[in-house]
C-alpha cells in the first residue's frame, strides 16, 4: 500500500516540465521562412528543336541508323509505322486514346528495333496539346528520344 | 486524508476533495502546437526548392502534366492561351485570328519576335554571354490544338528562335 501510494504521491507532485521555448522560437522562425521559399507548383520543360538549316544538310548525309518510327495521331487513334513490322490501327477506347497499346506496340518496335530512337510524330490539326504531350512521354518512356513533328 | 484510495471503488459515491493546487500557476498546454508545427515543417521543408522560381503561370493557365525532369531555363515566354497569345507578358495575337488565317506564319507574333531578337543581338555586341540562344519557352493551355501549335511553332522557326521549351507542369513521382 505504502509504495504505491508513495509512487502516486510522486508523479502528482513532480510534473516534469520540458523547456519548449527555443523549439517553439526556431519553428516560429523556420515556417515563415520556409513557406517563403516553398514551391507548390513545380514546372519542368520538354526541350523540343526544329531542324535548323545546318541541320538539316547533315540529314541528307546517309544515316547510320535508317529505322524511323512514324506516329500518326487523329481523332480516331494512333497508326504506327515502322520499318518491317505490320502493327494495326489502335482505336480510341470510347473517348479517350489507348496509350496501354500504344506503349505495347511501341516496346514491341523497340524489341525488333533496339537501336532505334528516332520517331516522328504527325498528330491532325484537331489534336489537343495535351494529348501530343502525352504521347510524347511515353515515347521517352520506352526508349524513343529523338521526337520530331511533322506538321 | 480522511479516506483511503485503496477503497475506492467500495466507495463510489464519495466525492473526492479537489486538488489543492493554486490557480494562479498554470502553465500552457504547447504540446499539441509543437505537433502542428513539426508537421508543417515537413511539409514545407519538402516542397522547398533552392532554384527559385524563373518562370510563374497565371492561374487560368492549365499547362500539361508530363513526367519530364528538365528544371526551366531563362527565356522569353510565349504564353498561348485559349483566347490570346502573349509574349512576354504583351498580348499579341487572338487565338481565333490565327486559327482562321491560312498561311503557317503569324505576321505580329513574327515582328514581335523579331524584335527581341534584334534586342539581344545589340546585347550580344556588348556582352559575349548574352549571345542569341534561339530559346524559347512555350506555355500552352492543354487544349490548345496542334494546328495553333504548329503554327506558333513555324513563325518561331522563321525568326530563328529553334529551341522549344515546352512548360509542363510536373506530375506527381509515384
Amino acid at each position: 500500500m505504502n509504495l504505491k501510494k508513495a509512487l502516486h504521491r510522486e508523479n502528482r507532485y513532480e510534473e516534469a516540465e520540458l523547456n519548449i521555448t527555443p523549439v517553439m522560437n526556431i519553428f516560429l522562425i523556420l515556417v515563415p521562412f520556409l513557406l517563403l521559399t516553398a514551391v507548390f507548383v513545380k514546372l519542368s520543360i520538354l526541350e523540343f528543336s526544329l531542324p535548323t538549316s545546318t541541320q538539316a544538310g547533315e540529314a541528307q548525309k546517309p544515316l547510320n541508323n535508317p529505322v524511323v518510327t512514324i506516329l500518326a495521331i487523329s481523332e480516331k487513334g494512333f497508326e504506327l509505322k515502322t520499318k518491317g513490322m505490320k502493327i494495326p490501327f489502335i482505336i480510341k477506347k470510347e473517348a479517350n486514346f489507348d496509350f496501354q497499346t500504344l506503349v505495347e506496340k511501341l516496346q514491341k518496335i523497340k524489341e525488333r528495333h533496339v537501336q532505334t530512337e528516332d520517331i516522328i510524330l504527325a498528330p491532325h490539326l484537331s489534336i489537343k496539346y495535351d494529348t501530343i504531350i502525352k504521347v510524347m512521354d511515353h515515347c521517352r518512356e520506352n526508349g524513343f528520344f529523338n521526337i520530331s513533328i511533322s506538321g | 486524508m480522511y479516506f483511503n484510495f485503496e477503497e475506492e471503488n467500495d466507495h463510489l459515491f464519495i466525492v473526492k476533495p479537489r486538488r489543492s493546487k493554486s490557480i494562479s500557476s498554470f502553465t500552457l498546454r504547447l504540446t499539441s502546437m509543437i505537433d502542428m508545427f513539426t508537421i508543417l515543417l515537413v511539409f514545407l521543408l519538402k516542397s522547398f526548392s533552392v532554384e527559385g522560381e524563373i518562370m510563374s503561370v497565371a492561374r487560368d493557365l492549365h499547362l500539361p502534366e508530363s513526367t519530364a525532369q528538365t528544371p526551366p531555363k531563362a527565356a522569353p515566354i510565349l504564353v498561348v492561351t485559349n483566347e490570346w497569345i502573349i509574349l512576354d507578358g504583351t498580348p499579341v495575337e487572338k487565338v481565333a485570328t490565327v486559327l482562321n488565317q491560312q498561311g503557317n506564319i503569324i505576321n505580329p507574333l513574327k515582328t514581335q519576335l523579331q524584335q527581341i531578337r534584334t534586342f539581344t543581338e545589340d546585347l550580344a555586341r556588348l556582352n559575349v554571354n548574352m549571345r542569341f540562344k534561339g530559346n524559347i519557352a512555350i506555355q500552352g493551355d492543354k487544349d490548345i490544338p496542334f494546328g495553333l501549335l504548329k503554327k506558333i511553332m513555324f513563325t518561331c522557326g522563321q525568326v530563328g528562335f529553334n529551341d522549344m521549351l515546352l512548360v509542363v507542369n510536373q506530375a506527381e513521382q509515384s
